[in-house]
């Protein structure tokens, strides 16, 4: 009974909101300022021909490292719940054949991965992707072969070390952005080339960089902390 | 192209409709894998290049990983005795 | 005006599994569609029929999409997966505690 006086007061809802969108606006989004201003010279002011890439990481850079805190945040809170009463799961992994072939494919799989990270700004791809990649790479690790291999090769002290490594390099941009320039993750002219070469675009490559150590470090943490089961129950009141 | 626009588009509203419907978890999870990657094609088809490769990795491959590590240790019922599992 | 009718399709679904689902995995399942939702409308709104926002070479033309609304997405997409994750953390904790993850079947909460 509940179900249909929820239902029906859905299809109210949905129809009272199709009707409030019909009030947007008939041409799109472009013809305001900031796009036009980024459009026209944003090639000229950053040096990388990718806009997406110059506004996340040179124009509004500061919203970059606010997306970065909240991935901290929610590691930071899976690490302190999921406690390390349990025993970790030594499973025997697959059978000897996808063994055989992911070990042939995973160093082209990490050869994608710095390629995303380093071409960030001539091609789509940037810091966000390469590093998700990464995380990947020791996901397989997990499933395929155990997670005793995955601990010996990347222990989670490893693994911290380099999400803060990725963090302490933005933020370090901004203090000499400071430094520098005139103010907080300003343009440094560290790489100033040709735009459309690899060397080129302030620093943008260093930012990508960093964001892909952090991103990448940080969603392998949180899988490797989800997959650990209990053996007995042991219960803690 | 728009033909297949529309296609794709009846596609990702059918693909939602079976991840409500269904009662038993493991097949939602499946079905939200499947709505992830046409939500990919679809960005492609509407020129946003930067957001397809983020959406086929987020939630392809990871947001998939950690529903089916997290469904695997709330299960309740049959125990199993196998050996290998994450 | 195709987009609106399934931008709000889909959000309304969603909306009905939070609502009205007793599994609390259903309810992230849910959550995760509605997200899905507002992201391909907000894409769709950028697309004004122009190449993509890459420019090659100094175009003089520069008739490219609206990059603005793909940098805000991206950031919106990696953020959806930390507060799925984090979601499913405290849906295992509950287990232990709780005994289940039905809503009615949850031993501790007062009747």
């Amino acid at each position: 009974m509940r179900k249909f006086i929820v239902m029906f007061l859905l299809v109210f809802l949905g129809i009272f909101l199709y009707f409030n969108l019909s009030y947007l606006p008939a041409e799109k989004m472009i013809s305001n300022n900031v796009s036009q201003h980024y459009i026209n010279s944003g090639v000229k002011e950053t040096g990388s021909f990718n806009l997406v890439t110059a506004i996340l990481f040179d124009y509004r850079a500061f919203d970059s490292l606010g997306e970065s805190t909240i991935i901290f945040a929610a590691v930071s809170g899976i690490v302190l719940i999921l406690s390390r009463k349990t025993l970790p799961v030594s499973s025997h992994g697959l059978t000897f054949i996808v063994k055989r072939t992911l070990g042939l494919l995973t160093p082209f799989i990490f050869l994608f991965s710095i390629y995303l990270m380093t071409h960030g700004h001539l091609s789509p791809g940037g810091g966000f992707q390469g590093g998700v990649i990464l995380a990947t790479i020791s996901i397989i690790f997990c499933i395929v072969y155990g997670s005793e291999f995955d601990q010996k090769k990347f222990s989670p002290q490893t693994k911290t070390k380099l999400e803060t490594g990725g963090a302490l390099l933005f933020i370090l941009m901004g203090i000499l952005g400071v430094i520098f320039e005139n103010g907080f993750l300003d343009n440094l002219n560290l790489f100033n080339g040709e735009p459309g070469s690899l060397i080129s675009a302030g620093n943008i490559p260093v930012i990508n960089l960093g964001i892909g150590l952090k991103v990448g470090a940080g969603l392998a943490i949180i899988f490797y902390s989800m997959i650990q089961k209990t053996f007995g129950e042991e219960t803690d009141h | 192209m728009i033909i297949i626009e529309y296609l794709l588009m009846f596609f990702l509203i059918l693909t939602a409709f079976m991840a409500v419907f269904f009662t038993e978890e493991l097949i939602s999870i499946i079905f939200l894998s499947i709505l992830s990657m046409v939500l990919t094609a679809l960005y492609l088809i509407n020129q946003a290049p930067d957001v397809a490769l983020a959406e086929v990795v987020i939630g392809t491959g990871l947001n998939t990983a950690i529903f089916m590590s997290a469904i695997s240790q709330v299960r309740e019922g049959e125990d199993c005795h196998c050996k290998e599992d994450d | 005006m195709i987009y609106n009718i399934v931008f709000v399709i889909l959000f309304i679904l969603g909306l009905y599994t939070v609502l009205v689902k007793k599994s609390m995995i259903k309810m992230v399942i849910g959550l995760n569609i509605m997200e899905s939702a507002i992201f391909f409308w907000v894409i769709s709104l950028s697309n004004t029929g122009n190449l993509i926002p890459i420019l090659q070479t100094y175009m003089e033309e520069k008739a490219v999409n609206d990059p603005v609304p793909q940098a805000l997405i991206l950031t919106g997409i990696v953020i959806g997966a930390s507060t799925t994750a984090f979601l499913l953390t405290l849906i295992i904790e509950l287990k232990k505690l709780g005994g289940s993850i039905n809503l009615d079947h949850i031993k501790g909460l007062s009747e």
